[in-house]
């Protein structure tokens, strides 16, 4: 065994030159301390970099086993793969790992420097430029393993254009240390060039030890450039923040608006009717993914009508089981729907069970796009105000502009007076209720990728939607938009100065000093009461 | 439409709620059979299956119910067979004080398994000190009490939060010089700050180089605080970290928002104090891959008595078809698990049901815990010594161990570092 070891060993000797470098390289992943494997992994993506196109292949492949956590290190070198799958880690050739092949541990200093050295050897190995591209911006971030001879390298070989206008910036940027004071200045523009704190903190570090007064003012002055868009940035950010909140409680709210000022019924099944529509979105996406797995992306669109008509379904068997019974009753009404919301959160529990849902997250609802500053227009929330804002246009034009929203408004301004015009009150009321429990079902695909799916997710809405509710004046949908912005508003500029927890507090103290001087709302509701 | 109807309506759906409130909630026998019988051994437990916890607490019951499975099966405990008495406090904390009073006196039980969150334990505290019975607690917690009547079967800070914050600060953890800690407001977060607080300071690091700020338990949008948090991390000064003490449905919701805004475990690692595997069930975790915890038993720990408890819960989910997973084992589920065992080992040891014949014998047994380490009581008070393990996440919603400690580290019930 040993021997033919051996004779393996002297072929590859014989076989590439650059043999006994490889194993060095190689063996040096495999040192016991952390900061000798990231440099390692530094001088790796360096010898890939300068060693021409087969050396960047391997040297990449290496990186990719290290951060697949595929990597072995044995008391005979260090190999790719387990047992007798194994390659050898300088040659790349089949060869059996020994029995105390054990995996190179990775720890986020180890994971930093291997992404950073995936992404430069991806500008030698990638011939997709779209990818090149990314492993730049990747870069950008993550400068372990990154050297100006590795980006002086990867200028000379680029031609895509689209990579150059990102590669040539960045080394711009690496430039901060250089002895010539132009190029200091030059780096200093570069990455004052975007906005961010981040990158304020990095001038504001190198100017501390600073000792030419050209490169001081130039570094000033790009602080101050910075500072402004910050403030843009923040600015744009709590309102941001605001809006995403707002159309949360919006989304809660309009179903709820619906019924109670129609009918005075005080639903308090209407969070759980959010949790339904959450769950049918869930349905949806398994349907999608067992009979259209192509489609799967778009589940949440195609979820969309399905949560609608779900909720409604369950609202509409509500109406006819409960509140059909109880119309002059609202306070049984409440008794009655606590009841069903208990029932209903219950019946979940049990035949699903507690524990959050696992949905696919399509790439409309993840990560963000960055804008100005430190601002980041998430884009999971994004769909959430997408949402409210169509539900809320799509709510006004029933209203305004069919035969059953004229209905509405007749029976919520005075509802004998309808009846003797010959609208059937009681169908209008079921409509009513199935396109205010529909909107809950709605609310539910929006807020499935902003928050946890479980059995209780709808109890933390409802008192939130009650208060938008009652302060936008019942009844009233601008009302409930108005209020629910107001809120939303508060609830972001107080958070960062005095906690989350204040902020609960004075909304709440200033809604309740806002209904005692006007117990109408901001809204009073025409017709009788 | 007649006043009758309406009032049978009601009662109709009013009697049909109830009794699936019921049915869910609580296991009927248990409660009406109160006496104990010849031959069984009553355990309580109170772990709410409803409210902001139940995601990762409503599974210990089952794990209880595996663990005196397994003991009936081998002859029960000193011939006795063990019924296990489910609950739901529905994560409301005076509840579990009243349904841990109701176990002791009208259901009898010999032990009571409960708590996740130090308020409840709190709340049961008083209970359990008053009847003088033993209650099992599985999390690990702030420390700062010892009471004879509760085994603190988990760690307290000195073997668990700060091993993970000095491997932070040490070079393999990236040198962590600035902190930003955010918590649930209540009793375990304050507590664990005050004492890391104490402890940065011993090290001499000033008070600007930390953050303090805490959200109301349940707390969902995140927004503003990971902007605050962008904003802490990208300030000069070293390293940030993220000292994260939020509990139950607000860690899924504070990863999702921070993978989403793009900040990185790279750039600024958390340590989630209470983040388990179940909280990553419903996430992504490949954007989130590097963030850290610290508990006494992580599911990637290697043996075969690991291998032999995930088989056996893996079974045990599908026997009994309960809504969790069966292949996540997270913390507390081995913690109560041990402790079933080792109230049974003290029990025996002790010939006798009888609380303070089992915690006098409680010292003197040990049991092979699936994280592989040997567990036992401490002489001198009622905590389990433990091992440590930090966790690294992972991309399949996996802790991979990071560190782990040689033995079992004596827990320091009381800790120096903390003032005031």
């Amino acid at each position: 065994m040993l021997l033919i070891r051996l004779l393996t060993f002297l072929a590859c000797l014989g076989a590439s030159p650059a043999f006994a470098e490889r194993a060095a390289l190689s063996a040096a992943l495999c040192a016991p301390s952390v900061a000798a494997k990231a440099e390692a992994l530094r001088a790796l993506a360096e010898a890939g970099a300068l060693g021409g196109a087969a050396e960047a292949a391997w040297a990449q492949t290496l990186v990719v086993a290290v951060e697949a956590r595929s990597f072995r290190c044995a008391t005979g070198g260090a190999f790719i793969g387990e047992g007798d799958a194994a390659l050898d880690a300088a040659t790349l050739a089949p060869s059996p790992a020994p029995i105390d092949a054990a995996e190179m541990p990775i720890n986020n200093r180890i994971r930093a420097a291997a992404a950073s050295a995936a992404a430069a050897l991806t500008l030698f190995t990638d011939v997709d430029p779209a990818a090149r591209v990314e492993a730049t911006t990747t870069l950008e971030r993550r400068r372990e393993a990154l050297s100006l001879s590795i980006l002086d390298a990867a200028l000379a070989v680029e031609t895509d254009a689209s990579v150059l206008a990102l590669l040539k910036p960045l080394r711009a940027r690496m430039m901060l240390v250089d002895l010539a004071p132009e190029n200091r200045i030059r780096a200093i523009e570069a990455i004052a060039a975007d906005a961010t704190l981040r990158n304020r903190t990095m001038i504001s570090e190198a100017l501390a030890t600073e000792p030419d007064a050209t490169v001081q003012a130039a570094g000033a002055a790009a602080m101050e450039r910075i500072d402004r868009l910050i403030v843009i940035g923040k600015g744009l950010s709590t309102l941001y923040s605001g809006l995403s909140y707002a159309s949360v409680l919006l989304l809660a709210a309009l179903g709820l608006a619906i019924i109670f000022g129609l009918m005075g019924v005080i639903n308090l099944a209407q969070g759980e009717f959010i949790m339904i529509g959450a769950y049918a979105a869930w349905f949806v996406q398994n349907a999608v993914r067992a009979v259209m797995p192509g489609l799967i992306d778009w589940y949440l669109i195609i979820a969309l009508p399905m949560s609608f008509l779900a909720a409604a379904l369950v609202g509409v068997v509500m109406e006819a089981l409960v509140l059909r019974r109880l119309y002059d009753r609202p306070l049984m009404t409440l008794l009655a729907t606590w009841a069903v919301s208990l029932l209903l959160i219950n019946l979940v529990r049990v035949t699903i069970g507690t524990q959050n849902l696992e949905f696919h997250q399509p790439f409309y609802v993840v990560g963000g796009i960055h804008v100005v500053g430190d601002f980041i227009v998430t884009l999971n929330r994004l769909f959430a105000i997408a949402i409210a804002g169509l539900a809320f246009v799509g709510v006004v034009l029933v209203l305004r502009y069919t035969t059953f929203g004229l209905n509405m408004r007749a029976v919520a301004q005075n509802r004998a007076m309808a009846g003797a015009a010959g609208i059937d009150a009681r169908r209008t009321d079921r409509m009513a209720i199935a396109l205010g429990s529909g909107l809950a079902g709605l609310a539910g695909v929006a807020l499935a990728p902003l928050y946890n799916v479980n059995p209780n997710m709808g109890t933390g809405f409802i008192v939130d939607s009650f208060m938008v509710v009652v302060l936008g004046g019942v009844g009233s949908l601008l009302g409930a938009v108005i209020a629910s912005f107001g809120i939303g508003q508060i609830n972001v500029i107080i958070e960062p100065l005095y906690g989350a927890v204040a902020a609960k507090v004075v909304v709440l103290l200033l809604v309740i000093a806002f209904i005692q001087r006007r117990p109408e709302g901001l809204f009073a509701p025409k017709g009788r009461r | 439409m007649t006043k009758g109807l309406t009032r049978r309506g009601l009662l109709r759906t009013a009697g049909a709620s109830l009794l699936g409130v019921g049915a869910a909630s609580f296991p009927m026998p248990g409660l009406i059979r109160s006496a104990r019988a010849a031959d069984t051994v009553k355990l309580g437990c109170l772990f709410s299956s409803s409210g902001a916890m139940a995601n990762v607490e409503g599974r210990l019951t089952s794990v209880v119910r595996m663990a005196a499975e397994e003991l009936n099966a081998g002859g029960g405990v000193m011939g006795s067979m063990i019924e296990v008495v489910g609950t739901d406090p529905a994560s409301d904390w005076p509840l579990y004080a009243q349904l841990g009073r109701q176990l002791i006196e009208q259901d009898q039980v010999a032990a009571l398994f409960g708590c996740w969150t130090s308020v409840s334990r709190k709340s049961v505290l008083p209970v359990v000190e008053q009847s003088d019975a033993l209650l099992y607690y599985p999390l690990h917690f702030e420390g700062e009490e010892n009471s004879k009547n509760v085994v603190y079967l988990n760690s307290p800070p000195s073997s668990s939060v700060l091993p993970a914050v000095e491997y932070l600060m040490g070079p393999d953890g990236g040198e962590a010089k600035r902190f930003f800690m955010l918590g649930s407001d209540y009793v375990w977060p304050r507590t664990i700050n005050q004492q890391l607080k104490g402890y940065w300071a011993s090290k001499g690091i000033p008070e600007t180089d930390w953050r303090e700020e805490y959200v109301p338990v349940g707390h969902s949008n995140f927004q503003t605080l990971i902007n605050q948090i962008r904003e802490f991390a990208d300030q000069p000064g070293g390293q940030p970290v993220v000292i994260l003490t939020v509990v139950g449905n607000s860690i899924p919701d504070f990863f999702r928002e921070f993978a989403n805004q793009g900040i990185s475990a790279l750039d600024v690692p958390v340590l989630g104090l209470d983040a388990l595997e179940a909280d990553f069930e419903g996430l992504d975790t490949a954007a989130l891959a590097g963030h850290l915890n610290c508990w006494a038993y992580l599911q990637s720990a290697a043996g075969p008595g690991n291998d032999k408890f995930k088989a056996a819960w893996a079974k045990h989910v599908a026997d009994t078809g309960v809504p969790y997973r069966g292949d996540v084992a997270i913390d507390p589920m081995v913690s109560v698990y041990d402790g079933v065992h080792l109230w049974a080992l003290a029990a025996e040891k002790a010939g006798s049901f009888a609380v303070p014949e089992v915690r006098a014998a409680s010292p003197s047994v040990s049991f092979a815990c699936p994280s592989g380490y040997e567990v036992s009581m401490m002489a001198d008070s009622t905590y389990v010594k433990r091992g440590v393990f930090i966790g690294s996440l992972n991309e399949t919603q996996g802790f991979d161990t990071l560190w782990q400690s040689e033995g079992t580290p004596d827990p320091v019930a009381f800790s120096p570092y903390m003032q005031g």
